[in-house]
């Protein structure tokens, strides 16, 4: 949890010309929302590009941002995934990947969810340290389509709390919820799906 | 199945806890009917081990390093005016080539055509034009210095070198005159006197045989050529004697001519 007083004291700052504070404020939220953009991109070059994206707009738009509306970390991460959201659309890439509910009717030949998830291949608890894996899990993630796939990353890797993340994605904590599990199994499909090809 | 109640709670009710049951905020008795749907739906079961694979792969996911350099693009993209404090800090190993990289990388697309081979070529060529004129001018950048960048310095600078650009090709032509003058006397001297030999040679030529058998006959006044002459006419020829007899076999001196 950020001191909102501290931040606010460092956006009066930096909205004063201060160059320190805004530098601060760099690198405060550089690494975040570089692990967000690459996790979403799915490459560090876009990652590194879209970055400096974040912080260009943030730096015009710092003016808007309201100390009484929420913390300046959901403020960076909104601007952050309206802009990843945009790129997005921008690059049609449309890497949606097929939802939950519509896999086993559009492939005839699919397993049914209930017959994929008892076998997931390798425990996750066992060798998912390895960069291998890491790559699988990064490829899977980026299967996802674009609403599960931002909502996973801000849960399970920017670990922001659900009322966080609905204010992010406006929309309401339910629908963030929902998001999250069907985001999580979805990924679990496509490793599994991964690792019994490879075995 | 949708629609059924195992352990209190419809599928619904039961995706909604999901998420609070994975972060192990459910309530004991919740919890209780959370597991007792799960174990009993051949829907919802499937779909929590599905979302806490999930999970466990996504919390494996190790943060990635951003690059060495990112901060300071971003505040040379933004503010720019403390890229000169940052480049000291955020990169004190990096090296010169690296800080030249980043500084230029604003100015890349503008001079990108100017990077080409062809003019890096052009460029190479002009910078050593421009060389060989100053030196040729007297002028040297080592020993540059800021009083010599007045006007009046530069035309007294500039004056000096022409007069003595100019002097130092007079002196060679005056040289070059000299040698020029030398050899041509040298050459006039030469042929004179082999148009006195040439001469000379011309009158022996041209001299008749009856005078030059007077001359060999005229011995008046050289007394060893007289005697000399003498002697061959009057003495007669020995040819050769034998082992046999001492006579001696001579020639008259009519036949031996």
């Amino acid at each position: 949890m950020e001191d909102t007083q501290a931040v606010a004291a460092l956006v009066e700052r930096c909205l004063g010309g201060d160059a320190a504070a805004w530098e601060e404020i760099v690198r405060l939220y550089h690494r975040r929302i570089y692990n967000v953009s690459y996790r979403f991109a799915g490459t560090a070059e876009d990652a590194e590009d879209l970055t400096q994206e974040v912080f260009i707009k943030m730096y015009r738009t710092l003016k808007s941002y309201d100390v009484s509306k929420g913390a300046l970390v959901t403020w960076v991460t909104t601007v952050a995934r309206n802009l990843l959201v945009d790129n997005f659309r921008r690059r049609k890439h449309d890497r949606m990947t097929d939802s939950l509910e519509s896999a086993p009717a559009g492939h005839q030949d699919a397993l049914t969810l209930g017959e994929q998830l008892p076998d997931l291949g390798p425990s996750p608890d066992a060798g998912v340290h390895t960069q291998q894996t890491q790559r699988a899990v990064h490829q899977a993630l980026q299967k996802l389509s674009p609403e599960l796939r931002e909502a996973v990353i801000l849960r399970d890797l920017q670990e922001l709390e659900y009322r966080e993340i609905a204010q992010v994605l406006r929309v309401p904590e339910g629908t963030v919820k929902s998001r999250i599990n069907r985001g999580r199994a979805e990924l679990a499909r496509h490793l599994s799906r991964t690792y019994r090809q490879v075995s | 199945m949708y629609g059924e109640h195992p352990g209190g709670m419809d599928c619904t009710q039961f995706e909604a806890l999901l998420s609070e049951a994975l972060d192990g905020a459910l309530s004991q008795p919740l919890l209780a009917g959370f597991r007792a749907h799960a174990a009993a739906c051949a829907d919802c079961g499937p779909l929590l081990a599905g979302a806490q694979a999930g999970m466990s792969w996504l919390k494996s996911l190790a943060e990635v390093e951003p690059p060495r350099n990112l901060v300071l693009n971003i505040l040379i993209a933004t503010s720019g005016a403390g890229a000169a404090a940052s480049l000291r800090q955020a990169s004190p190993t990096s090296s010169w080539r690296d800080r030249l990289r980043q500084w230029t990388r604003p100015l890349a697309p503008a001079f990108s055509a100017v990077l080409q081979p062809r003019f890096a070529l052009s460029l190479g060529m002009a910078f050593f034009s421009i060389t060989v004129l100053l030196n040729a001018a007297g002028l040297h950048l080592s020993s540059l210095r800021a009083a010599d960048l007045r006007p009046s310095a530069i035309q007294e600078n500039l004056t000096r070198a022409y007069n003595e650009t100019t002097a130092r090709a007079l002196k060679y032509y005056e040289n070059i005159r000299l040698v020029y003058e030398i050899e041509s006397r040298v050459r006039e001297f030469r042929n004179a006197t082999r148009e006195e030999d040439q001469q000379e040679q011309r009158k022996k030529e041209l001299e008749k045989p009856r005078d030059r058998k007077y001359r060999d006959d005229n011995t008046s006044g050289n007394p060893d050529r007289k005697q000399d002459r003498y002697s061959r006419q009057n003495e007669p020829v020995v040819l050769a004697g034998t082992w046999l007899d001492d006579s001696v076999y001579t020639i008259p001196e009519g036949r031996a001519a």
